[in-house]
């Protein structure tokens, strides 16, 4: 088992790319409004995670341990 | 006053704001009935449509084939052919299998690397410049940084960026709608046909030699597996170098113009250069380099109380909801702090920009070095010409001194 995760979308940021939902469907799906949402955030690799937060061109996706509260995405010369 | 529907009058071309925010209050789902077409012009209703690629399709290609007579359609069919596999012209599955294959090459991740060089760069153009106290920005400075950052991206190299940006440029005669220009689609063509003839061999030469670059990526993607065919790969490599020259020049010459106009913002710029993320964004926010993007009407559809048909081709205004005081309290003002600031200068929903993670960190760098070695950057007494075209918010000169 992978450490539990804290996974948020900033709805300021998110446009609605599908990057994270192509990327990691496990984790993430589409609200009423075509935006991203958090549909499980146990539901895939914690590396598959990181890839789809990683790959959203706006940087919307914020991952955390749920434990210890450590920022994994964003790093601080990208925040 | 009733609206004009001239979206090329001088007056539109030269303050796109103004005429943008007629439209947006009295008539925000407006139909030009001289480009025939729908302005949408709302925040709301543009980042709805932008998002809806289901039922706003950007497949520009089909209803290209559709205007064009059989013989025109043979005589343009390499045109066709390729910008039917640009990615900004095209829906999904196509765009997605593209899309998700180059995304990882510019993800804010995978560019923070280039920053280094970046800054390099930048320090060279300047350095060149700064003892004669005054230049002609675009050409000397915002239109060498894109290009030399995409040519080494992409692994062009220096002695032929010259050549690649006049095809380059003849390429996008097609769809930045020049006024004036009968011929634009068979120049548009030429400058394609030479592009490809540019990248094939090189593209050959990276599948025998991969290296560090791009296109070696890009090839790898088509030997992985039947990912990226040929075509798609040639293709690709012209969509790129094409998105790589003018947008970017455009962001850092009309940044310029909005900081030296609103001295406060550039002085509290050079003051707290930790300010230059959101300085960027409410730059593109305020002038950003593209007004508006094309959509088609894929089925019948209410919007903003009118009634949209199968076919219709709209214009999603980027300069006008960016400017929607329903989003942004004083939408009018510069104000390099707003927070949050989400714009849709670089469009929004699955086409969002690829390159935007890029163009965000050049703008970056070039504004805290233009603010820490030019403080005294003033606009020079010259007036100030846009092209006359409906997409881009494009400055021909822009002299300045310090």
């Amino acid at each position: 088992m992978g450490r539990r995760l804290r996974i948020t979308v900033d709805y300021d940021r998110c446009v609605g790319s599908r990057i994270c939902i192509l990327t990691a469907p496990g984790v993430f799906r589409e609200n009423e409004n075509l935006q991203s949402a958090v549909r499980d955030p146990a539901g895939e690799p914690e590396e598959v995670v990181l890839e789809a937060a990683r790959g959203c061109p706006q940087m919307a996706i914020r991952v955390e341990d749920a434990e210890t509260g450590e920022v994994l995405f964003p790093p601080p010369e990208l925040a | 006053m009733a609206i004009n529907d001239d979206l090329l009058a001088p007056e539109v071309v030269a303050d796109p704001y103004t005429y943008f925010a007629q439209i947006r209050e009295e008539d925000p789902v407006h139909w030009n009935q001289r480009w025939k077409g729908w302005l949408v012009t709302r925040y709301e209703d543009v980042v709805g449509v932008l998002r809806d690629y289901e039922r706003f399709s950007s497949d520009r290609m089909a209803s290209l084939i559709l205007e064009l007579q059989p013989e025109d359609r043979d005589r343009l069919s390499l045109l066709i052919n390729y910008f039917s596999k640009w990615l900004v012209f095209t829906d999904p599955p196509y765009h997605t299998r593209v899309r998700m294959l180059i995304n990882k090459a510019f993800t804010p991740t995978a560019v923070e690397r280039l920053r280094p060089r970046i800054r390099q760069i930048i320090d060279q153009l300047l350095s060149a410049v700064a003892a004669k106290r005054h230049m002609e920005f675009i050409k000397e400075f915002a239109f060498q940084l894109p290009v030399i950052v995409i040519s080494e991206y992409m692994g062009v190299p220096p002695e032929d960026r010259e050549k690649v940006k006049e095809w380059s440029d003849e390429t996008s005669r097609v769809f930045f709608i020049r006024a004036d220009e009968p011929d634009r689609r068979e120049r548009s063509q030429r400058g394609l046909q030479h592009l490809l003839e540019y990248f094939e061999p090189l593209v050959h030469e990276r599948r025998l030699h991969p290296r560090d670059d791009l296109i070696s990526a890009l090839v790898q993607a088509e030997e992985r597996g039947d990912l990226l065919s040929h075509e798609e790969v040639l293709a690709t490599c012209t969509v790129l170098i094409f998105a790589g020259h003018e947008t970017t020049t455009n962001l850092l010459a009309n940044g310029v113009v909005a900081l030296m106009e609103h001295r406060d913002q550039w002085d509290l710029l050079r003051e707290n250069p930790q300010l230059v993320r959101p300085a960027v964004e409410e730059l593109l926010r305020y002038d950003g380099p593209v007004k508006a993007t094309f959509r088609w009407v894929k089925e019948e559809t209410e919007l903003g109380g009118k009634h949209l048909r199968e076919g219709d081709r709209m214009l999603a205004v980027l300069a006008a909801a960016n400017r929607d005081p329903e989003k942004f309290p004083q939408p009018d003002a510069l104000d390099i702090t707003r927070n949050p600031n989400p714009h849709v200068a670089f469009g929004h929903g699955i086409h969002i920009c690829l390159g935007a993670p890029l163009a965000r960190l050049e703008a970056q760098e070039a504004f805290l070095a233009l603010t820490q070695r030019f403080p005294s950057l003033r606009l020079a007494d010259r007036p100030r010409e846009y092209h006359r075209t409906i997409v881009a918010r494009a400055l021909k000169e822009l002299w300045v001194e310090w």
